[in-house]
């Protein structure tokens, strides 16, 4: 009994002990983490402490737990992914904004939501180590020192090479239009639940008119230089089909029912390395265009563990992980210095790529969009 | 018996009361306070009509309006018009009654999305159902049935998951009625269409506007049949809501739940008050 006794009173004192170490190790990191001062060797010793992150990105959740795990065996830290959705995420974000500690650790979202956030909401990510090869600016939106990209994507079209040659492939809104008219029902693409469909007939409308897409400015009289495009999109109305979303275009793709459809590029991949869709789809960036982009992580200024924060996005955006990404989800690499040769698309064809239409304009013009399109079919 | 003291009485009310005073309260109170430009999450709060007069005017809110009540109207008849034969069907026990009586409702225990995508393989282009015509030569080839521009499959979908609810509020309704009032009826030579018309359905009138209520609300406000099933040249009040809250403009956004839940309240008046006045103005 005695000895039981003894025993106890050892692990508490012990327990103590180890409790007292941490308490002063973290009160000697966390002044000097917080005041942004701190040598990364001691934001890597407060983020071993905090021991774990939450990162909360709205895709392949699933996917990146397990590729996440790499990331534990290298630092100890653990990475919790909650399930969740886009905006959802950057809702919640906003919501715990005036709580002293939020739940967010690292967001994860698309860089066209950058202009839409309150960027002082962040913490700025002036701790990591200096890397020229990181990229801060995505189809024109610049982040700053609060956003990095870890995410590339490109938005293109998926075609069945066994109904149609590369070739003839359509690259311009003539060519979309020959082919509509030759292949009735053989082409499909959403306008909602998902960009590539978007990416698609925003591109259109720009080949087809003078609007700056680039600058966000909307009027009637910018939107009425679409007119161009939207009686382009009537006149063919009968010869192209609109699918749900962007994974219901390649599933119908895939199935046979479609030639060619909008997709993105990453979601592609990641599809046909599920064997989801079929190995034989290929993928291309027409001529005239398309949207290519990425997305962003970055910090909530109430993070619970900034430094396994700042430690996670030192780890997600360096070359290795970014070489991975591309070759075992698709992406563009986010990283001067990262191996790209696993793309479906071609370095040269990256050329094509085009940034995002600006917001708000982007916005209106989908609405006329779907008013003048989508409702007169 | 002595009546309790009001406060005991308010204390007693206040788990159910509670619950709808201040959760669902809170929540109504923030749309129609965000769709008059409070709690603005982008830029200044403060009221204004702006937002109201920008969404009511445009074209996609007329479109979303029409259509919704389109699917809430038809969705709730069409259920309560298949639920009463069997209702009445299953009004006295038979061998095999239970049986059937639980398949009829199994749909109440599939989740609508889960259903949905159930449909979708059926009707896709080389699904079960295309696949099935073009061997019996009705079809030359598969046809696209998924999406159709005038909502059938969602239609169906819709009547498909919300029946039950209404065989199950019905059959306890025609279970009520008495035999012999029925048996009078005949004695006195009304025939089937009469005896339902005069009969049985003012009798269970109350059991048929629960229904109406219930199916309408939830089929005014769909959003998981529309997105996956519905036609893609149209979009419900709860997609459009949606599109809103996508672009982060919950202004406008609310503009579309406040108009929604004016118009449950609206329609489940209406189709409660037709519904009287058809079936229950007759009872003479």
């Amino acid at each position: 009994m005695t000895g039981d006794t003894t025993s106890i009173q050892q692990r508490i004192d012990n327990m103590l002990k180890k409790l007292l170490s941490v308490t002063a190790l973290v009160a000697l990191t966390t002044p000097a983490f917080a005041s942004g001062q701190a040598t990364w060797e001691e934001t890597m010793a407060a983020a071993k402490e905090e021991g774990e992150v939450y990162w909360f990105v709205w895709y392949f959740e699933d996917r990146f737990r397990v590729f996440a795990e790499q990331f534990t065996e290298e630092t100890g830290i653990v990475v919790n992914i909650p399930e969740g959705d886009h905006i959802a995420n950057i809702d919640k974000m906003r919501a715990e904004a005036g709580r002293e500690t939020g739940d967010i650790d690292v967001l994860a979202y698309g860089y066209d939501q950058l202009p839409n956030i309150n960027m002082e909401l962040f913490a700025p990510l002036t701790m990591l180590p200096e890397d020229a090869g990181r990229v801060s600016t995505v189809a024109g939106v610049d982040g700053g020192d609060v956003a990095v990209a870890w995410w590339g994507n490109q938005t293109g079209i998926a075609y069945d090479p066994a109904k149609i040659a590369e070739d003839d492939l359509p690259q311009t809104p003539a060519d979309f239009a020959a082919f509509w008219t030759a292949n009735p029902g053989q082409m499909g693409f959403n306008y909602e639940n998902g960009g590539s469909g978007p990416s698609f007939f925003l591109n259109i409308l720009r080949n087809l008119s003078e609007a700056n897409f680039n600058d966000g400015a909307s009027s009637p009289e910018k939107l009425a230089m679409l007119d161009a495009g939207i009686t382009f999109f009537n006149e063919h109305a009968e010869n192209y089909e609109i699918t749900t979303s962007n994974s219901d275009s390649l599933t119908r793709l895939s199935e046979g029912e479609f030639t060619m459809v909008p997709a993105w590029e990453d979601h592609m991949a990641g599809l046909q390395v599920n064997g989801e869709i079929r190995d034989e789809l290929r993928f291309y960036i027409p001529e005239m265009g398309m949207f290519g982009g990425g997305n962003a992580v970055s910090i909530p200024a109430n993070a619970p563990n900034p430094a396994a924060a700042s430690v996670f996005i030192d780890w997600l955006t360096s070359p290795e992980i970014q070489t991975q990404f591309n070759s075992q989800f698709g992406t563009a690499p986010m990283h001067a210095n990262a191996d790209d040769s696993a793309a479906l698309v071609s370095n040269a064809m990256r050329d094509r790529s085009r940034p995002w239409a600006a917001k708000p304009f982007r916005d209106t013009v989908e609405e006329r969009f779907i008013e003048d399109v989508i409702f007169e079919r | 018996m002595r009546q309790p003291a009001p406060w005991k009485l308010a204390l007693l009310l206040f788990p159910g009361l509670g619950l709808i005073l201040i959760f669902i309260g809170a929540v109504i109170y923030i749309a129609v306070a965000q769709s008059f430009g409070y709690y603005n999450l982008q830029g200044e709060s403060g009221w204004t009509l702006e937002f109201w007069e920008r969404t009511v005017g445009r074209r996609a809110y007329e479109r979303s309006v029409s259509y919704s009540l389109y699917v809430g109207i038809v969705s709730a008849v069409l259920s309560v018009a298949l639920a009463y034969p069997l209702a009445l069907w299953l009004r006295k026990p038979f061998k095999g009654s239970l049986t059937v009586s639980a398949i009829l409702k199994a749909p109440l225990l599939i989740h609508g999305i889960v259903a949905a995508f159930l449909f979708l393989n059926v009707i896709s282009y080389h699904g079960i159902l295309n696949q099935f015509l073009v061997s019996l030569g009705v079809f030359d080839g598969p046809r696209r049935l998924q999406n159709d521009d005038n909502a059938i499959g969602l239609l169906i979908m819709q009547v498909w998951k919300n029946m039950p609810i209404a065989l199950l509020l019905l059959t306890g309704a025609v279970q009520a009625i008495s035999d012999d009032v029925l048996r009078a009826a005949r004695d006195l030579g009304a025939g089937v269409w009469a005896r339902f018309r005069k009969i049985i359905a003012p009798l269970s009138v109350s059991a048929m506007q629960a229904s109406l209520i219930i199916i309408f609300i939830g089929a005014l406000a769909d959003f998981t049949f529309q997105t996956t099933i519905g036609p893609t040249n149209r979009q419900s009040m709860a997609q459009y809501m949606d599109w809103f809250k996508e672009r982060a403009r919950w202004n406008e956004a609310a503009v579309v739940g406040v108009t929604l839940m004016v118009l449950s309240l609206l329609g489940s008046i209406g189709l409660a008050g037709a519904a009287q006045l058809i079936f229950r103005g007759r009872r003479k």
